[in-house]
């Protein structure tokens, strides 16, 4: 639980060492002005607060034989007992009620490191060496099946309070030094505060599993007769050959006796005098169930039991440690400030960096992109342009023979020739037609026409795709695409890779078109996109401003005509092919002012 | 255009090479049509084997065959010095194919399908051109068979001087000079000076 740094510790000890340094001077200084007023004339009333761990009358029980002892020892002097519980006490003192206080060193070192007190003297113990008597017994029924401290870890656990020194905190310690988190541990405490007998009776009444109670207290009540020992176990006990009573953990010093700054020093001789000498034997040392009194003996225990638990008075939380650890060590702040800026910096570096080489890439793909497209058309171009080649030559074969046959038929019968002898040449033609008809045949097999897959394509989706792809490209040429979309988007059952085929045409022809026209250079060229879905179609419409139709319109659709230096003439045709296998339409109208509009629609039933 | 052929081309001999049967057989027809001789092969090989090709007459060659390609048929027959005259008619062919062919000599360069009549008249012309071509290619080999006495004797012959007039120029014997013309005369297959004359022309040219 407590991770204090070394420098935090020493922090710690400086300041406990200076502020009793401190207390000491101040003493020191009272005694240089002695109160004579005090000291002659009226009974001085002295107020004493006494912890009363067992209840009020058990507490006069205890203490009052002192104070008579007090008052016979000190002429004019009157001794007033008030019983507190730790709360009251506390309260007491902060109001500056108490004049005297008699407690346990818990109490006493947290009093004492907020307040101005100054210990007078330490209870002697008859147990043990005398001094060292305070600390806590966990205690369980005897039959219960508890062996180790770890195994009540977590169930129901009474202790006095949160505060109580040895009715809690001692136990606390004990249970964190051996390793088992303190936390869980007592996850299921109880705190019964004063008197510390109901404890018991209730832990003895089943109330509770364990109870953690000062030590000596299941002793002293074994000893008037209230409970039965065979009833009772100790756990963890390890309790110095020389202690009688059984404890669980280390002990502490005894019950200490403080003045505050009411008491002067003159009082505070007389005091301290009085109480050194109580005779060990005398009825106000047996009934405080001690052999007098010894001078004040170190709380550092004590000290060092709060601070190990995190929660000692003069501590400072965290935060305040580090800052006064940093405001120690600024040159170290300062260079982690340094580094964190400087990695700060790196990183932006590292960002821009990367935002660069991104844009690179970007431009990199999109070259790739066009080349891609390039290499693919090229491809396409040579595949065509030798399929071409290789039909003109096969059918220029049978349509030589045909021509040849027929010129000379004919001039033989310029001659004079016989019917018959024309027939078999007649025949000869027709075996060449039929031959040129295979030839056809063959080619159509070898071009194999892609089998049509039709699939659930939505339109809008497929027209951004396309657009990606002739994104870069149009942008080069200063190309401006305009969409709308009117209408209930519907998914279409369709050829993706046709309908794909075809756009890609339609959108590089009206991208040549804006190419192609001359003037005015002024308007921008700009292809419109709209998409409109009625009940039972879809009508698309791209519309370009570019040079329009030139041609005739039943002529552009014909295979192989076109107006392009390099064009194959096929665009408009394979459009045709895919548009018809939807059962759709399509038609090329010019726009106006100028430019051409390509109307497609395709029905939206789904028996296509 | 119909223009009548001069029966004296009919003579000499057209050929036709190209590895498709239906292309042979139907310009044979068509051309047969026009009273032409005409032979067909159906490769390059087979038309150097079997042709006479030293002697003058046309070829139809295609371009696009099987072993031999028409450039190389007509390159052999470059190299063998054959007076035929070529025409190529082919299936496929571009600009710098037709070049290329006229430029290695060849007469005429078609694209099927074609007119029947545009062939013919490049047949006629063609023919012509070989026949003069033999003739030039006999010429130069007379030539060359001569000794170089007879050579001496030809140039003189062909500035018109009489036997004499050579005798006294070489300072060889009349008879001698008697001897060699009527040799070189013989070698020239010619009968007249005039003749001779000709023919040496058809060598210088």
């Amino acid at each position: 639980m407590s991770c204090r740094n070394n420098i935090g510790h020493i922090l710690i000890r400086l300041i406990t060492s200076l502020f009793l340094l401190v207390s000491s001077n101040v003493n020191a200084n009272v005694m240089n002005n002695p109160d004579k007023v005090n000291d002659k004339i009226e009974a001085m009333i002295v107020d004493v607060g006494v912890l009363a761990t067992r209840g009020v009358l058990e507490a006069k029980q205890r203490w009052q034989p002192t104070l008579i002892w007090l008052q016979e020892q000190i002429p004019n002097s009157e001794f007033r007992l008030h019983p507190y519980t730790l709360a009251e006490m506390e309260t007491a003192v902060q109001q500056q009620r108490v004049d005297i206080l008699v407690t346990n060193p818990g109490q006493a070192v947290r009093l004492g490191r907020q307040y101005p007190l100054s210990w007078l003297a330490t209870l002697n113990s008859q147990l043990g060496d005398g001094t060292h008597v305070i600390g806590s017994a966990l205690i369980v029924r005897a039959d219960s099946h508890y062996q180790h401290l770890v195994d009540v870890s977590g169930d129901k656990i009474a202790a006095v309070a949160s505060n109580a020194f040895g009715g809690y905190l001692t136990m606390l310690l004990a249970v964190q030094n051996q390793g088992i988190n303190p936390t869980a541990f007592f996850s299921d405490v109880s705190f019964l505060g004063f008197p510390v007998d109901a404890i018991i009776y209730q832990l003895r009444d089943g109330y509770f599993d364990a109870a953690v109670v000062p030590v000596c207290q299941l002793e002293s009540m074994l000893e008037e007769g209230l409970i039965v020992e065979s009833a009772f176990r100790v756990l963890n006990n390890i309790s110095p050959s020389d202690f009688t009573c059984a404890v669980s953990t280390r002990l502490y010093p005894n019950w200490s006796i403080a003045k505050t700054t009411a008491i002067s020093a003159t009082l505070a001789k007389k005091i301290t005098r009085a109480l050194f000498a109580l005779p060990a034997n005398h009825p106000a040392s047996i009934a405080a169930h001690s052999t007098g009194w010894i001078p004040p003996i170190s709380q550092l225990s004590v000290d060092q039991l709060y601070r190990d638990l995190d929660i000692h008075p003069l501590q400072r939380p965290l935060w305040q440690e580090a800052v006064v650890w940093i405001k120690k060590n600024q040159q170290w702040a300062w260079v982690v400030f340094l580094f964190v800026l400087l990695l700060s910096v790196y990183h932006l570096i590292l960002e821009y960096r990367f935002s660069r080489s991104e844009r690179v890439l970007k431009a990199t793909l999109n070259r790739l992109k066009e080349k891609n497209a390039m290499l693919e058309h090229a491809q396409r171009v040579a595949i065509v342009g030798e399929l071409g080649s290789s039909l003109a030559h096969e059918i220029n074969q049978p349509l030589t023979a045909i021509l040849n046959y027929s010129q000379g038929g004919l001039l033989r019968i310029k001659k004079g020739a016989a019917t018959t002898d024309i027939v078999p040449v007649l025949e000869k033609i027709q075996q060449q037609v039929k031959r040129a008809d295979d030839i056809v045949q063959r080619l159509r097999t070898l071009i194999n026409k892609r089998t049509v897959a039709k699939s659930s394509c939505d339109i809008e989706t497929l027209i951004s795709d396309t657009l990606e792809l002739v994104e870069y490209d149009f942008h080069q040429k200063n190309i401006t695409v305009n969409r709308v979309c009117l209408g209930n988007t519907v998914i279409l059952n369709a050829d993706i890779v046709g309908l794909q085929q075809a756009l890609l045409n339609i959108l590089n022809n009206a991208a040549d078109a804006c190419l192609m026209r001359k003037l005015p250079q002024s308007i921008d060229n700009e292809i419109k996109i709209k998409s409109q879905y009625t009940a039972d179609k879809l009508t698309l419409t791209l519309t370009d401003n570019g040079v329009g139709l030139t041609a005739a319109n039943a002529e552009l659709q014909n295979a192989f005509f076109t107006t392009k230096k390099d064009g194959l003439g096929l665009g408009l045709a394979i459009c045709r092919d895919v548009i018809d296998a939807h059962h759709g339409q399509f038609t090329l109208t010019p726009a106006d002012p100028v430019g051409c509009c390509v109307t497609i629609t395709l029905p939206l039933t789904h028996t296509v | 255009m119909n223009k009548t052929i001069e029966k004296s081309f009919i003579s000499v001999p057209t050929y036709v090479v190209d590895d498709d049967e239906s292309v042979r057989d139907s310009l044979a027809f068509m051309l047969d049509s026009y009273d032409l001789n005409v032979t067909t092969y159906t490769g390059g090989q087979v038309f150097l084997d079997n042709a006479d090709i030293m002697q003058p007459g046309c070829v139809i060659l295609d371009s696009r065959m099987p072993e031999l390609r028409g450039q190389d048929v007509h390159a052999i027959l470059s190299r063998c010095h054959s007076p035929l005259s070529i025409i190529y008619l082919t299936g496929h062919g571009d600009i710098s194919m037709a070049v290329h062919a006229l430029k290695s000599g060849a007469v005429d360069f078609f694209q099927k399908p074609v007119d029947g009549e545009k062939l013919v008249q490049a047949i006629s012309i063609a023919a012509k051109k070989s026949i003069q071509r033999s003739e030039q290619l006999k010429a130069l080999l007379s030539y060359q068979s001569l000794t170089d006495r007879e050579r001496a004797i030809l140039l003189l012959l062909i500035k018109g001087k009489r036997n004499q007039q050579i005798a006294d120029d070489l300072c060889i014997a009349v008879r001698t000079v008697e001897v060699h013309r009527s040799s070189l005369m013989k070698k020239f297959n010619a009968k007249t000076i005039a003749e001779l004359v000709l023919q040496y022309g058809m060598v210088v040219n």
